[in-house]
């Protein structure tokens, strides 16, 4: 077992590891979702967790620097007290890391309205798999410079490197924040989150939940979709309107999100690759982590 | 055979062009100041073509510059004796799909015609760099082109979904998820092209996302007396939870310059700086933002805050943020253009440094800019032709650039790095960094024939690996 404190350990410890042919696996708060394939039994882990921590945070730029191994949880709280969150709110909960979120590009159920984690990620520290130091992006806005291998990163599933800081963007706490669960007829969910989604008062999360789900976050033994509004007070009285012009909407407590994320999921459905991807994919692998020690196989 | 003759029978004879008069045109781009002058010029009509253009290349091993519009402000589409592969007539939009909300088009479709073909859907595309009636698509997937309502909407990244790529050595995949299915395939392979400058290969199709028109739009134009009553009001009004669509700010010099030209739209020429701000969305609640934007406007300091909401009194105060490179033009014959970005606090003290640097080096800076996003676009409009007034514009760029990264910024937000900022690569990244940006590269180009010479200044790319041989 490795546990690095900085980023010279890190880098020592992956020269070390490369220079062995020894596989590593990346642990930060061993949360991740499962990858749907396993990293090789022969890896040794490496706990990430001393990076961890705020970095950096101006709330009047709406932008924070964090350290990988910082919880969701921890995220959380250091925003909502200047009245600011990351959308980032990924499937899994809040007791997993902002790194393994942006390493796994796991969405949650804001990211329709929102941001997927590659639209939320401004910039990173690294250490790739021949133990270098990388710092692409940067902690403003809006970056162009130079080729992005914060988004090659992001959702490389720790294959690349292993992730030591992330700079987010944030957003204000809306001004009224509501959610309603309306009882639905399962078969006919995708058109009714269609047909949400393109109303003039979009919500900003809406997620169908079968009859299963359902009555584990006790709702009732029917198929629901749980349903935020937010936004100004006139905004969400008319997405209110318009929602239970749609279906008998049940007020319903904002916890429901959190238990929504933390219900077990399955695993990452992977899509075939073309030959000709799948060669660019190789390629990348090989240049970032010749000796291919970095979480090897979890891509499947 | 030579390659003029083999690139004329694939693309005909009209379509290649290799005298000196004929190629003087693609010796610059939107930036004046630099010339590069191709060795050739070729056009190809469709997705065919260009690909066998690119395969011919690889043939001869013939490094090539891939270039929409030439409307890009870094210098980034001029080939320096090499071959300039120009995409504008591949203009087709070869499906709008108003149910997924997606476009297919070539990469020659220019920004603002894709927007306009869209229309009887109610739908638009949403990035519009203020050059979108020239520039094109394929351009701006390749500089991750940004514009004022990106402040809302999100950059190009954020809304293109697929892309069909040429890579330099002739080979073909198609990067993303163009169909929608939604499943994770491998790296982020898009996410890396988009922005990737011409250096990856040539996007001959790109599947790009709709957004449905708002509601309702208003725009409000504030005027102040003080430039950091301005810069302050647009940390309040983000701060405040409000998300305007675009968050334009303009300075005096600048708002002179327009008013002066034929773009002219009513600013009031004694203001020490403007704020253009766009509110779109749902007709519900929008009144409570605007009337949330005018009241911070004013407890800054806002002597005036003039509201639109018909169209034509919107795109007249747009009209003139728009053309404000163009009225410039005006003020001396040459313009640099500066595009860095600084966290949004800084603003205020950032306008300073730039006013303080400016001054000293006697040049006169003219910022227009994306404040709400914190891009700032200090310009300079001078003569080439004075060396004196030259290198203190030169000197001033320099000392505004070392401000922003000093601040925790960037040197470029949307134009590119292209020709125009190599020089400062090594002030933003640490060299490490840049040779993993060059092995990225090598990735996607091995043979390093695709925009040689951009981007990443080439003494930082280590001697490339073999890589040519397994998978």
């Amino acid at each position: 077992m490795h546990h690095p404190t900085s980023t010279a350990d890190l880098t020592a410890l992956i020269r070390d590891a490369a220079a062995r042919a020894q596989p590593l696996r990346l642990v930060a708060r061993g949360t991740w979702l499962n990858g749907g394939a396993p990293v090789s039994t022969t890896a040794e882990p490496v706990h990430l967790d001393a990076f961890s921590g705020i970095i950096e945070y101006e709330p009047g730029d709406l932008t924070i620097t964090v350290g990988a191994a910082t919880t969701l949880a921890e995220l959380e709280a250091v925003t909502a007290a200047h009245h600011q969150w990351c959308p980032l709110a990924p499937w899994g909960g809040d007791a997993g890391s902002v790194g393994a979120t942006v390493a796994t590009a796991t969405a949650g159920p804001f990211a329709h309205a929102l941001g997927l984690p590659r639209d939320l990620v401004l910039g990173l520290e690294y250490v790739d798999g021949t133990g270098k130091v990388l710092r692409p992006g940067g902690k403003v806005v809006k970056n162009v410079a130079g080729f992005d291998l914060t988004r090659l990163l992001t959702g490389s599933w720790g294959t690349l490197g292993a992730i030591t800081r992330v700079s987010l963007r944030l957003r204000a706490h809306p001004a009224t924040v509501e959610t309603w669960a309306v009882a639905i007829d399962e078969a006919h969910a995708g058109d009714i989150v269609r047909g949400l989604r393109r109303s003039a008062t979009p919500p900003d999360a809406c997620e169908a939940l079968d009859a299963t789900l359902a009555v584990q976050l006790g709702l009732g033994a029917q198929s629901q979709l749980l349903v935020r509004l937010a936004g100004n007070a006139a905004f969400v009285a008319a997405a209110r309107a318009d929602l239970h012009s749609r279906g008998a909407a049940v007020a319903a407590d904002a916890s429901l999100w959190m238990r929504l994320r933390e219900a077990p999921r399955a695993a990452v459905a992977r899509a075939a690759m073309s030959p000709g991807v799948r060669a660019l994919n190789d390629r990348v692998k090989r240049t970032f982590d010749p000796a291919n020690i970095l979480n090897p196989g979890i891509m499947g | 055979m030579t390659l003029a003759d083999t690139l004329r029978a694939i693309v005909g004879e009209t379509h290649v062009l290799v005298r000196p008069a004929e190629l003087i045109v693609y010796e610059s781009d939107g930036l004046p100041g630099y010339h590069r002058r191709p060795s050739l010029a070729v056009f190809p009509a469709d997705a065919d073509e260009a690909l066998r253009v690119v395969r011919a290349l690889a043939a001869e091993g013939v490094s090539f510059v891939p270039r929409g519009a030439g409307t890009g402000l870094s210098g980034g589409a001029l080939a320096d004796g090499t071959v300039l592969l120009g995409l504008q007539r591949m203009r087709k939009i070869l499906e709008i799909d108003p149910v997924r909300r997606v476009a297919r088009v070539e990469p020659g479709v220019v920004n603002v015609s894709l927007t306009k073909a869209a229309a009887p859907f109610s739908l638009h595309y949403a990035p519009d760099p203020s050059s979108q009636t020239a520039c094109t698509l394929g351009g701006n997937l390749a500089e991750n082109a940004g514009g004022p309502h990106c402040l809302k909407y999100g950059v190009t990244l954020n809304h293109v979904v697929g892309a069909v790529v040429a890579l330099p050595d002739g080979e073909v995949v198609t990067l993303g998820d163009p169909h929608g299915t939604g499943d994770a395939a491998g790296y982020d392979l898009l996410g890396a092209f988009v922005g990737s400058e011409g250096c990856f290969g040539v996007a001959l199709e790109l599947t790009v996302k709709l957004t449905p028109n708002p509601e309702r739009v208003v725009t409000l134009l504030a005027d102040f007396t003080s430039i950091n009553d301005a810069a302050e009001t647009v940390s309040a009004i983000i701060a405040a939870g409000v998300l305007p669509a675009a968050l334009e700010m303009m300075d005096q010099a600048t708002i002179g310059a327009v008013e002066s030209s034929i773009y002219a739209a009513g600013y009031p020429t004694d203001a020490a700086a403007i704020l253009l701000v766009e509110v779109d969305g749902a007709a519900a609640g929008l009144d409570d933002d605007v009337q949330a934007v005018d009241r911070l406007c004013r407890a800054h300091g806002a002597r005036d805050v003039r509201i639109a909401t018909e169209p034509a009194a919107r795109a007249k105060l747009w009209q003139g943020r728009k053309k404000a490179f163009g009225a410039m033009g005006r003020l001396a014959p040459h313009l640099v253009v500066q595009d860095a970005v600084v966290p949004r606090t800084k603003l205020t003290a950032l306008l300073a440094q730039i006013a303080e640097i400016g001054g000293r080096h006697r040049v006169r800076v003219c910022n227009v800019f994306h404040a709400g996003d914190g891009n700032l676009h200090p310009n300079i409009a001078y003569d080439a032709g004075d060396a004196d007034e030259s290198a203190r514009v030169h000197l001033a760029m320099k000392e505004i650039m070392q401000a922003c990264i000093d601040a925790g910024g960037t040197i470029t937000g949307e134009h590119g790095v292209g020709l125009d900022k190599l020089a400062y690569m090594d002030s933003l990244f640490t060299a490490d960094t840049l040779d993993a940006m060059c092995r990225l590269r090598d990735v996607f180009d091995p043979e390093r024939r695709a925009n040689p010479g951009k981007v990443v200044p080439v003494r930082f790319c280590r001697e490339q690996r073999p890589h040519k041989s397994a998978g």
